[in-house]
Formats: C-alpha cells, structure tokens, sequence
C-alpha cells in the first residue's frame, strides 16, 4: 500500500526531472549531455527490443544490427529516393524490419540457442555485405549516404534539444507498448516458452507463432532505433552495422539485466556513457567491451538493475523480519 | 585457371576444416560453441612469426611452439573461464558470449602487442613454387594441404586408438557414466579446447606465408568456419572437414567464375541455407537437435 501511494510523486518528479534535464545540462555548460542523451534514447529502445526477444521469450539474436540497418537505410533510401516525408519513413522503415524480422525467424523458430544464434550472425553479416556491395550502388556501399534531420509537421529537429524531446516521446511511447505487451496474453506465453517450450506447447500455446512474434517485435524495436539514428547523425555508413554492434546491444542488455522494463535503460546509459568516456582509448575499446562483458557475466549474471533489485529484496526481508515480499 | 583455383580453394578448404574440426571437437565434448578459435588462428600467425623470423628459429620448432603455446591457452581459457561458468550452471549463452568477449580481448591484446600493420613471412622453403600438372603452385599452399591432412588423420588416430582419446569419447557421449568410470572428465574437456585451440593456431601459422599476417586475418575465417561445420553436419569429424573444404571450394569457384563481391555473403548463405532446410548437415548429425 505504501509503494503505491509514493510511486505519483517519484513518477511526476522524474517527469519533471527528465522534461527539465536539457536546460539544466545547458546550465552546467554541458551541452554534450543533451546528445548522449540522444543516444541514450534510442539505444534504450533497441535495447528494450532485444529484450522482449530474449530477456522474455528467451530467443538470443546476435545479429539485430541487421535491423538496426534496415530501419535506418530504410527510412533513408525511401526519403532520398521517393521523397517521401521523413516521419513516414521512418514508420515504414521500422515496418519493413518488422516483417523481415517474421520472415527470418520462421524457419529459425525451430533452432535452439547456438544455432539460433548462428543463424542470426549469418544473417547480419549478409545484410553487412549487401549495405557494402549493394546492387546499383543505392546504399552507397562503403562511403554511406547522407540525410536531413526529422521534420515533424513542419518543424525540423536539427537541434539536439528538439531531438532530445521527440526521443523521449518516442522511448515512454516504446517502453508503454512493452509493458503492455508483457503484462498481457501474449507476455505470459512468452515467458512460458522461455522458461519451457515443451510445456508451453503443451499448454496449448502456438510456440514457432508467439516466437516469431517476439522476434518480429524486438526487430520493429530496433528497426525504429536504427531510423532515429540515422536522422539524428544524419550520416549513415556499413561501419556502424557490424557484428560488433549487435555484440554491443546485447552486452547492453546483459550490463542493465534481462526480463524488465527498466533493465535495459540502466545497461544501455550506462554502456553508452562508458565508451563514451573511454572515448580517448580508442583504440582500446574492443578490450574494454570484452572486459566489461566477461566482468558482467562471472560476476553479474542477473546485470546491473537484477543484481541491484535482488540487494533491495534482500534487504527488505530483512528489516521487515523474513516476511516482506516486496519483489 | 581452373586448377589453380581449385588448389587455392583447396588451401583455404582446409584451412575451414582444421578450424570446424575445433568447433566439432569442442562441441561433442561439452555441447558449447567457441567464437574464440578464429582468433587463435590470427594469434598463431602472429606466434609463428615471431618465433621463425624475429628469434630465427627453424620452422619446425616455431610451428610446434606455435601449437603449444595455443594449446596451453585453450586448457587455461577451458580452465578458468569455461569451467568456471559451468560450475556456476548459467545459461548455455552466456558461456558462448563469454568466448566472443575473450575474443575482444584477444583481438585487441594482438594489436597491442604486434602491430596494426600486414607482415611477412619470409621464405620457407628454397624453392618458392612447384610445378602440378603444368600450374605453378606456391610450396607453402602444398604445405598447408599436407600438414592440414597429417593433423586431421592424426587427430583421428588419437581419439580412436589412445586410452587418452577413447577416454575424451567416453566422456563426450556421457560425462556421468564416464566419471563413474574413473575417466577424469573435467581433464578431458580442457584437452579437447586446448587441441581445437592447437588446431588454429597450427592453420594460422600455415596460412600466414600465403596471405601474409594481419589483426583480421582470423576473425572471418572463424565465423565462416561454423558454416564449414554446420554443412557436414555440427559435431561431425567427417563432416567438419568435408564441410570445410567444400565451403573454400565453392568460395574460391564463385570468387573466380561469377563475381568476388559476393564471397563472404556465399558462406553465410550457405550457412543459412543448410541450418533452415537441413540442420543435420551432409554427415546426417543427429547432435543439433535438442
């Protein structure tokens, strides 16, 4: 009862707090802020999509830099050469994601974890090749295209203030849809078929229709980040869309915890801030990243938010005598 | 042209098999993937290298410090990481990320300790290339094919006519009743990632008077090594090699006859094709489905 009552005013608060953030960052003269938070935004997204995929249905993909790419050539491509307003596109975009998403994940619905995330390697590493050598040179193979930024009803977010509001919109609106989503029918078939596929199945669930759902949605989730990026950059190149970006939102993931809402927005701010940081060893960044990922995987299996939530659980019980159940 | 493109496709066929037979050996021993192998090959390169034209070591010596070296580290990296995820029983994929991460780490250790830039070998043999059928082929390419075919027979020779490989198999097919049988299984699997760790490095140091040594030398024929495996059906010996080969064939003959922009792509196609229509490979390997 008491959870409830103070969760309003922590929730206006952080309203407040995250409406407010981009003049207090101006403030401070850390204008910088307001574009890692930019980013922040859209990884938090893809992230939180890659999550529904594997933190709930329990299907791993290492290859979602694919969509990634398809929501951001996508909506590119379709701007650049049919004109068409930006906003769109990048709906669009992120739809045609979505559907090769499904398309792939039909015949890999029946692949378990290695494989599963072979295929999917594979299948980023051919959506690589192509971006690189595509047919008639549309995407601009190795040089990459350029863009405009987004144009919202005649308002054109070039700054990274306006983009920083629209990416908050765009994540509560994301982040909404993923509560709803998983704390519907179709959340609960998910998590039976990770934690049991056979029993699932047995249990009457649809297990290749509610898989190749999952994927198909974490691939729209991503596919809609990957449109925001390139509107944000407003330069897209094969170089972002490596295997190591996919190996990077998974790390994310991992890093925040699996299974929540708010275990990807932890792991993605906070792996973006580090290599933000750590921007001046550059050339050690690979280490980094595999040092944080083997860290996070010895010492923290349930990530950053799980391990934390786990400390509170803890000690609640302990305050309240044994008998809170406060999880 | 023909021949030589077979012969190329043929170096770079075994070369996939000696890095799928890793991936084959390690999975029938503890039903994990190791992303880690193609690296070993770019660190065998790189150790092969260092020992022959830097120290001056004969070659002989340089590829079996080579294969030691790479052996040692497999059984640590088995030793200390694998086992340790293991024992604690997470998620089969977290171990599997655990090898991509120590292959960033490995990547980037190499970088910092050679450098960026491509080197060479010097020549091995006196005489640089020999005549086959009328084509000029590089000794180093015959090389390659022999050593790679005397490491796959004699890994065979060891699993099947040892105590110590009987006791591998033993404990592949099933880890309890082998224990029960005083067979130290734990010792068995870090051999089996040390061997598979062995095997790369050895391709590496055979690869690298070919394509000269460089950082990227390793991490594509790594992931394209799975496709190798996955086609002779993963977890098969056979089929490790067989795949393997027939993969650098059809990569070689597409890249020579229709078009070189499309040879990565050939591999992973594949790849895809066979895990979605036949997930058992050419060997028909039952060990992929659950």
């Amino acid at each position: 009862m008491e959870k409830n009552k103070k969760l309003p005013t922590a929730k206006i608060a952080l309203g407040i707090l995250l409406l407010a953030l981009p003049f207090i960052f101006t403030a401070v003269g850390f204008q910088y802020g307001v574009l890692v938070c930019c980013f922040g935004f859209l990884y938090i997204i893809a992230v939180s999509g890659l999550d529904i995929d594997f933190g709930y249905c329990g299907q791993i993909s290492m290859g979602h830099a694919a969509f990634f790419a398809i929501g951001a050539y996508g909506s590119v491509m379709m701007h650049q050469y049919f004109h068409i307003p930006i906003l769109l596109t990048m709906i669009l975009a992120t739809i045609l994601a979505a559907a090769v998403g499904a398309v792939i994940a039909y015949p890999a619905s029946k692949l378990v974890f290695h494989f599963l995330s072979l295929a999917t390697i594979a299948f980023g590493e051919i959506i690589y090749s192509l971006l690189l050598n595509s047919p008639g040179g549309v995407t601009g193979n190795a040089v990459g295209l350029f863009t405009d930024p987004i144009n919202l009803f005649g308002i054109s977010l070039s700054s990274n203030e306006g983009f920083y509001y629209f990416g908050l919109v765009c994540t509560v609106i994301f982040l909404t849809a993923k509560w709803l989503m998983v704390n519907s029918k179709v959340g609960r078939a998910w998590v039976a078929i990770r934690e049991n596929s056979h029993a699932a199945g047995g249990m009457g669930i649809n297990v290749t229709k509610y898989k190749v759902m999952a994927f198909s949605v974490s691939a729209f989730y991503t596919g809609f980040a990957g449109a925001m990026y390139a509107h944000l950059v407003r330069y897209i190149g094969p170089d972002t869309f490596t295997q190591k970006q996919s190996v990077m939102f998974v790390t994310m993931m991992l890093f925040g915890g699996t299974g929540s809402i708010f275990g990807p927005i932890v792991g993605a701010m906070l792996v973006f801030s580090i290599t933000e940081g750590l921007r001046m060893f550059e050339q050690y960044q690979m280490l980094i990243y595999g040092a944080l990922l083997l860290v996070v995987i010895v010492a923290l299996p349930g990530g950053v938010y799980g391990e934390a939530k786990k400390l509170v659980v803890r000690l609640m019980q302990k305050r309240n005598g044994g008998e809170g159940n406060a999880a | 042209m023909l021949l030589q493109i077979l012969v190329s496709g043929f170096v770079l066929g075994c070369v996939y098999g000696l890095i799928a037979l890793g991936y084959s050996l390690i999975y029938k021993s503890s039903g994990l993937m190791n992303f880690v192998q193609g690296d070993v090959l770019t660190l065998g390169a790189f150790l092969g290298y260092t020992f022959y034209s830097l120290l001056g070591l004969p070659y002989w010596v340089a590829l079996i410090l080579t294969v030691l070296t790479a052996f040692v580290f497999g059984l640590l990296m088995e030793k200390f990481v694998i086992r340790k995820l293991l024992s604690k029983s997470v998620l089969a994929i977290y171990i599997v990320l655990a090898t991509i991460a120590i292959q960033y780490i490995l990547q980037n250790a190499i970088q910092a300790i050679w450098s960026t830039k491509m080197l060479n070998y010097p020549q091995i043999f006196p005489v640089p290339s020999v005549s086959v059928a009328g084509v000029m082929v590089q000794s180093e390419s015959i090389f390659c094919i022999v050593m790679s075919f005397v490491c796959m027979a004699g890994l065979q020779f060891f699993m099947k006519y040892t105590r110590f490989g009987t006791a591998m198999r033993a404990a592949a097919m099933d880890a309890k009743a082998a224990q029960a049988c005083g067979i130290n299984t734990s010792l068995s699997t870090g051999v089996s990632w040390g061997i598979a760790a062995g095997m790369a490095a050895l391709a590496g140091i055979l690869l690298g008077p070919i394509y000269g040594v460089f950082i990227m030398l390793g991490s594509t024929i790594g992931r394209k090594g799975f496709a190798g495996a996955i086609m002779g059906g993963y977890g098969n010996m056979y089929g490790a090699i067989v795949g393997g080969i027939l993969l650098g064939l059809v990569e070689t003959l597409v890249a020579g006859y229709l078009s070189s922009t499309y040879k990565d792509m050939i591999a992973y196609a594949l790849l895809l094709l066979f895990l979605f229509v036949k997930p058992t490979g050419i060997f028909n390997e039952r060990a992929i489905t659950e």
